[in-house]
């Protein structure tokens, strides 16, 4: 089975981020659609994570008994990897932050469903 | 070795003072100090600060470095890799020291009448304030598109929290409307942002230009077309263009009025600081003008529109500033030298304006304690100077001369025409017309007609310190239509630099 | 051969946790993607990124859920 690795994580990314959209935007509870949220945010670091990686390379840490040209030549790209680290931070804070707002919607309305919660709208 | 610290410290002096705000608590008297001097520093920095560029950890291109350069082989020193901006670079011109500098005095009105209304000030909501000034300071000046992902999150976050605090009924509802769309459309963003990083290898804006110029990536392929939409997605998102006006106005709504103001200003500076982004990056494609056009008329038409039938005063002042952020697309859609010099001083009008018509009628909910215009009436004889103050800023919002949104909805025209639409200049005056018909509405039956019986005016006197925000928006918003040259002369440098 | 297996782990995961009904057991499965995604991000030779995500993913972002609908309710309501 010779199926590149690479694109199939491409693959896989991307499917992350379908479920995600589509569990944010179409299912009715807050607790589902902040799942979703969770997995496109997972989609999309595995994206970029895909992206960055060298297929046959080596980790993109430099240590003490490499050589400088080696190095150079085989280590994967390492931009993506410190984007990815900033991303997941952002992504488990403004997790936290939804999670709060749900629980206190949830004492006022007694309820989880986002139609029932977002229906009357702004007045 | 041009490394400017100070403009480092416009974004490092707000967030300093919000971490250290946040900390504070139930010490009323330094909070309001410690917030008053910061949020007078603030606008003062720009002014004081000389044009360069700032590294972030003084980590300059190659070619700067005399010392690293030195002993490099002719295989970095030969190619481009010797130019490229290996950190985090922030560009500062006149045109960023002209909106840094309007930002800092929104954010110093916000701050200023906050203190002065509220009994108890929190540290926290002065926090959040700071907070969100700090990032869009720093989406204006950054030059890393992913420094700009990080800090447009951060802008969300402070938004929601601002609602939040509001107390207004009905805002966490709002708020999580806001945070779940948000949500959405920081990774969508973040995924155009890095399909540019695999494509071109760099996250530095200049740099991209310069490979898309120099023809290294095919500028035309549909892998960077995606990436345009998705990152015009998340401009959309955080500037509330459609089809997030709804959403974006009802933010506005839920907010108290100087925290309105403020988040005003936080969209109208952010659809500015990447719509020049998305500029720089894609203007090779014609497609790009059209669209930005598209979705300004779009928005235009759909915000004045939907403000008619409003009967909350905070809404239709919310879908009006909506639709006056179309003619700012207008203006960066057109393309031309003009026309974006044009739609950047709209900008700097628009949230001068807006936000001194957000703290106005904010003086109206500070008296009455409601914002349903049905219930209000007779608020001019309460209170006549006021009264005034609102009609002056509602005109200028209208574009009246001599107030300054006459002259760059002028300019808009005069843009248009020259660049060979003049159906755009005709829609742009009738939708004046409409956004001083929907405004005098508004203020006829807040102020002008007899007032209801069961309308209860509190005793509490409107505090000095918001007459006096007032007053200073307005000498601003007229000295800058008596003398447009002080602000299109900063911003005519970074205009032509787009074209 | 064991990436693919992650992989199809990982999308599986998020399906079968976005169609439980009972909100506690989707929180514990949302941990069954992170954790893959983790070793995937091992396999994708970025160890210190799964570091990060073995916390965040793996455990932070189930338990926040998992506490979240402890506090409000535990089943999903019918839909009209």
């Amino acid at each position: 089975m010779v199926v590149d690795s690479q694109l199939m994580s491409f693959f896989t990314a991307g499917s992350l981020v379908v479920i995600g959209i589509f569990a944010a935007l179409f299912l009715d509870n807050l607790i589902k659609k902040i799942i979703g949220l969770a997995f496109l945010a997972d989609g999309v670091n595995l994206f970029i994570i895909t992206m960055g990686y060298k297929p046959g390379g080596i980790v993109y840490i430099f240590l003490p008994d490499m050589v400088v040209s080696n190095f150079a030549q085989t280590a994967s790209y390492p931009l993506p990897f410190a984007l990815v680290l900033t991303n997941i931070v952002i992504g488990a804070s403004t997790l936290a932050v939804i999670l709060g707002l749900v629980i206190i919607l949830n004492k006022r309305h007694g309820s989880l469903s986002a139609s029932k919660i977002l229906r009357d709208k702004g007045e | 070795m041009n490394a400017n610290a100070l403009i480092a410290v416009m974004v490092i002096l707000p967030i300093a003072s919000a971490l250290f705000l946040n900390l504070l608590h139930k010490k009323d008297r330094t909070i309001k100090i410690l917030a008053i001097i910061t949020a007078i520093v603030i606008p003062i920095i720009p002014l004081l600060t000389p044009y360069g560029s700032h590294f972030f950890g003084g980590y300059v291109p190659l070619a700067q470095n005399a010392t690293l350069a030195q002993g490099l082989p002719s295989l970095i020193t030969g190619t481009q890799l010797f130019q490229f901006h290996p950190g985090i670079m922030y560009v500062f011109t006149s045109a960023q020291q002209l909106m840094v500098f309007v930002l800092g005095l929104i954010t110093f009105f916000a701050i200023f009448t906050f203190l002065n209304e509220t009994k108890r000030p929190s540290g926290v909501y002065a926090f959040l304030m700071f907070m969100g000034t700090a990032s869009v300071s720093a989406i204006l000046l950054s030059d890393d598109i992913f420094n700009i992902f990080v800090f447009f999150e951060i802008a969300a976050l402070a938004q929601v929290g601002i609602i939040v605090a509001s107390g207004i009924k009905n805002n966490y509802e709002t708020a999580l409307k806001y945070t779940l769309l948000g949500n959405i459309a920081g990774p969508l963003l973040l995924l155009g942002i890095v399909i540019l990083l695999g494509v071109t290898g760099n996250v530095n804006v200049t740099d991209m230009v310069f490979t898309f110029k120099q023809g290294y990536v095919d500028p035309n392929s549909p892998v960077i077309l995606m990436s345009m939409a998705l990152i015009a997605f998340g401009w959309l998102y955080a500037s509330g263009l459609p089809p997030f006006h709804t959403i974006k106005s009802a933010v506005y709504s839920k907010a108290l009025p100087h925290g309105a103001a403020l988040l005003q200003a936080f969209s109208v500076f952010t659809l500015v600081a990447i719509g020049i982004i998305i500029l720089r990056l894609f203007s090779y494609n014609p497609f790009t003008n059209i669209a930005i056009i598209g979705i300004s008329v779009i928005a235009m038409i759909l915000g004045i529109t939907m403000a008619i039938v409003q009967t909350d005063y905070k809404r239709i002042l919310g879908y009006l500033a909506v639709g006056e952020l179309g003619y700012i697309g207008i203006g960066l859609g057109l393309g031309t030298a003009f026309g974006i010099t044009a739609g950047l001083f709209q900008a700097v009008n628009e949230a001068i304006i807006t936000s001194f018509l957000f703290i106005g009628f904010g003086t109206v909910l500070y008296k009455t304690r409601t914002s349903n215009t049905r219930k209000l009436g007779g608020m001019m004889y309460v209170n006549p100077k006021v009264a005034l103050l609102v009609l002056l800023a509602g005109l200028a919002m209208a574009g009246v001369p001599p107030l300054n949104a006459f002259q760059s909805k002028l300019m808009l025209i005069q843009a248009a025409i020259q660049s060979g639409l003049p159906e755009l200049g005709i829609i742009m005056i009738l939708l004046s017309i409409v956004t001083f018909m929907t405004f005098m509405k508004a203020f006829y039956t807040i102020y002008m007609r007899p007032k209801p019986k069961e309308l209860e005016i509190l005793d509490n006197k409107i505090p000095r310190s918001t007459v006096i925000s007032m007053v200073a928006l307005l000498i601003i918003c007229v000295i800058l239509g008596l003398f447009p040259q002080i602000a299109t002369n900063s911003l005519q440098t970074l205009a032509a630099g787009l074209v | 051969m064991i990436e693919y297996i992650l992989m199809i782990t990982t999308v599986l995961g998020a399906i079968i946790a976005l169609m439980q009904r009972d909100l506690l057991k989707a929180a514990i499965l949302t941990g069954i993607p992170g954790i893959s995604i983790t070793f995937l991000f091992q396999f994708l030779l970025a160890p210190d990124v799964a570091l990060t995500q073995a916390i965040v993913g793996s455990a932070i972002v189930p338990v926040f859920i998992a506490l979240t609908v402890l506090k409000t309710r535990r089943t999903e309501e019918e839909s009209k």
